[in-house]
């Protein structure tokens, strides 16, 4: 069972594919959603308005498969927001307006990416330091170079960028292209190199990995880094779609981060990886927010049916439902018989 | 069970209320000292809000993270400055945590200011600390967003923004431009926030019932964030075939939504709004394809906080106390009666300066640099 409970899962095998639980159970809930949003609010799945969901699932999905990275290493990452808003910072300050200057802005986030990543890696995979406060000391150290950088002001985005990522292809948003490249690198670099599946049996096992001489701290440190650069590559997705962003773009995106890593069916302990079923999950989460929206119900009801349905996904994979029926049903009995 | 369920439990749990606590994360407030002048001892030549008391002086913003409040900012320390009085001055940004808003006041009355304005953004979750620097003995003066409490028991005073007085302009515009009614869309800020709700309930008072608010009433929240107010867009673009009017107080969040209004094959409709030069310089552009692109705006309230800064230092230092006790934001722009001014876009200067301000646009695009 892939859940959030247990170090790794199984899978359907057929002969050539295996397909994961996650994927079935988030793939099957997001078909659905689409039908009851067809049926309940026609509207939220109209042209226009995936034209506007589309872009910002797919921020969210790229910064969920960097957060997959983190947790396939049994870790988690609080530097989402950080990250995100000084790459939106640097993009949109540097350049100010200036096209010519977007690459060099991009590189320059880039390093910091690089940077940060490092220093993540090295305090958690080389000094063993609990994940949470390591990445949340790293975050608050990234927004003291966002504010010292703008003074919490960033620019308006340059028109390159925002034709790059704000615009649009043969009808489809360009976030997408972006979204679907990040998948694919990460699910071939993950699944079919010799890294790869190191860097899997290192979440799955640390120990027995260790036992057979892999480099643990490497590819633990690795994962952090390269989850940098994909929030990176999030931030300037983010920057373009929104022509003025504010200092803070990162902050709503850290919560729904953690959240499609969990409904694709990542064991927040380790181990596998489900880049499609997080990239779905993204999907999921931001049809949901519109739905909701186009149903019309006031901002209360729209928190709580989003949470409400976070707790339900979560809850298919971690809570045992066979075992706790199975107990109710032995409880229930002998309070019968003595009453 | 699996053994390490309870412990992973624990794990989860406890992550997620990090997670919560990491929306707050802080970056360490900034107090800059800015010396006007130390052997001064009158003040001939300065305002006469400007007493000749020497005093410190702190401005808090409860979230800095955007132009706008980065203007504003200026605007205070400029207006600060015309004061010799004022020996040093501090400023701190909440970053939109309230906590850290709370504390950044407390902070500052342990430092010995001896008067603050403070923009109270999370309202009255930080009147306690409002009431504690007013009882610590510093002059306290909240604006613009209304905090609760009282005048004299829990703060000095509070200089809001009439925000009555936009509702009220934008309502005039919309029945002149759109005389035979339809309907209209309001995006606000945060849910509930005072300054949204003011405006909701004068435009409703003053349009009659041949108009129709779409949408959540009173006001759809956008929390004036532009990822958040694209969503929101895009869902009422796709749900209401027919928009004749958007309102929005903050109006350049809109300009990377608007597009899709045209992608959709529709016609940008009228909008009542506040200023920025990325919204005018976005109406020049594209005001001759969407033929029902009207634009209106009423100044953006940069110079709220200077009203503010003149009690605060008039009380702290002796000065005379000004007599207005709120800010009217006047209209700035009109694209249909040119008055008082046609559409202001200046494409030399950043998309988010804001050309009702008093402070000169070259002087905003300088800023944070």
């Amino acid at each position: 069972m892939a859940d959030a409970m247990t170090r790794d899962g199984t899978s359907l095998k057929s002969a050539r594919f295996s397909v994961s639980k996650g994927l079935i159970t988030i793939g099957s809930a997001t078909v659905l959603l689409f039908v009851v949003s067809g049926v309940l609010a026609p509207s939220s799945i109209s042209p226009t308005s995936l034209s506007g969901m589309l872009p910002i699932a797919c921020v969210l999905a790229v910064v969920g498969l960097g957060q997959m990275l983190v947790v396939q290493q049994g870790g988690i990452d609080l530097s989402v927001p950080g990250m995100m808003s000084l790459t939106v910072v640097i993009i949109t300050h540097n350049p100010d307006g200036d096209n010519s200057k977007l690459v060099p802005a991009i590189l320059l986030a880039v390093m910091f990416a690089i940077i940060a990543g490092i220093a993540n890696g090295l305090m958690i995979g080389g000094l063993r330091l609990n994940p949470i406060i390591a990445t949340l000391g790293t975050n608050a150290l990234l927004y003291g170079a966002d504010l010292a950088i703008s003074g919490g002001r960033p620019r308006i985005t340059t028109t390159l960028l925002q034709s790059v990522t704000g615009g649009q292809t043969l009808g489809i948003p360009n976030a997408v292209f972006f979204a679907v490249g990040a998948l694919i690198i990460v699910t071939v670099v993950v699944k079919k190199t010799v890294a790869g599946r190191r860097f899997e049996a290192i979440g799955a096992s640390p120990e027995a990995a260790r036992a057979v001489g892999l480099r643990v701290r490497l590819h633990q440190t690795s994962a952090y880094v390269w989850a940098q650069l994909l929030y990176c590559l999030a931030g300037v997705l983010i920057g373009g779609i929104t022509a003025q962003p504010s200092a803070f773009e990162g902050d709503v995106f850290l919560l729904p981060s953690v959240a499609v890593v969990v409904l694709g069916g990542t064991s927040l302990l380790g181990g596998r990886g489900f880049p499609l079923a997080t990239l779905i999950a993204a999907v999921f989460l931001q049809q949901l927010t519109q739905f909701v929206i186009t149903l019309g119900v006031s901002t209360a009801i729209q928190t709580l049916v989003q949470a409400a349905a976070l707790a339900v996904g979560v809850s298919l994979y971690t809570v045992n439902w066979a075992a706790i029926f199975a107990r109710f049903r032995v409880r229930s009995r002998p309070v019968v018989s003595s009453a | 069970m699996k053994p390490r369920t309870k412990i992973t439990s624990i794990v989860v749990a406890a992550t997620a209320v990090v997670m919560a606590l990491a929306g707050c994360s802080t970056a360490g407030g900034t107090a800059g000292a800015n010396g006007a002048g130390g052997a001064v001892t009158h003040v001939a030549g300065a305002p006469s809000w400007c007493g000749t008391k020497k005093i410190s002086f702190a401005l808090l913003d409860g979230f800095g993270g955007n132009s706008w409040r980065l203007v504003t900012t200026a605007s205070g320390k400029a207006e600060a400055e015309k004061c010799p009085s004022v020996t040093k001055f501090s400023y701190a940004d909440g970053q939109g945590s309230t906590a850290k808003a709370s504390s950044d006041i407390k902070g500052l009355v342990s430092t010995g200011v001896s008067a603050m304005v403070v923009f109270p953004d999370a309202g009255q979750a930080v009147l306690p600390a409002l009431t504690a620097a007013y009882k610590a003995g510093v002059v306290t003066v909240p604006y613009r967003v209304f905090p609760g409490g009282k005048a004299g028991v829990n703060y000095d005073k509070w200089i809001g923004d009439d925000f009555a007085n936009d509702g009220n302009n934008w309502a005039a515009w919309i029945k002149k431009n759109v005389p035979t009614g339809g309907n209209i869309l309001f995006l606000g800020g945060p849910a509930g926030n005072s300054q949204s709700t003011a405006e909701y309930d004068a435009l409703k008072s003053n349009l009659g019932s041949d108009y129709k608010f779409i949408g959540e009433t009173p006001f759809q929240p956008t929390n004036w964030d532009p990822t958040l107010t694209q969503t929101l867009l895009t869902a009422d673009i796709a749900k209401y075939s027919k928009i004749d009017v958007i309102v929005s107080d903050f109006g350049p969040t809109l300009v990377s939504s608007l597009p899709l209004f045209q992608k959709s094959g529709r016609s940008i409709p009228a909008l009542a709004t506040s200023d920025g030069n990325s919204l005018s310089c976005f109406w020049e552009d594209n005001h001759a394809a969407n033929p029902d692109f009207k634009l209106m705006t009423v100044a953006t309230g940069n110079d709220n906080v200077r009203l503010a800064v003149d009690y605060a230092i008039a009380k702290a230092s002796g000065g005379k106390i000004p007599t207005a006790d709120s800010f009217k934001g006047p209209i700035f722009e009109d694209s249909v009666s040119q008055a008082p001014h046609g559409v202001q876009c200046d494409k030399s200067l950043p998309g988010d300066v804001y050309l009702s301000a008093q402070i000169p646009g070259t002087t905003q695009s300088a800023l944070g640099k």
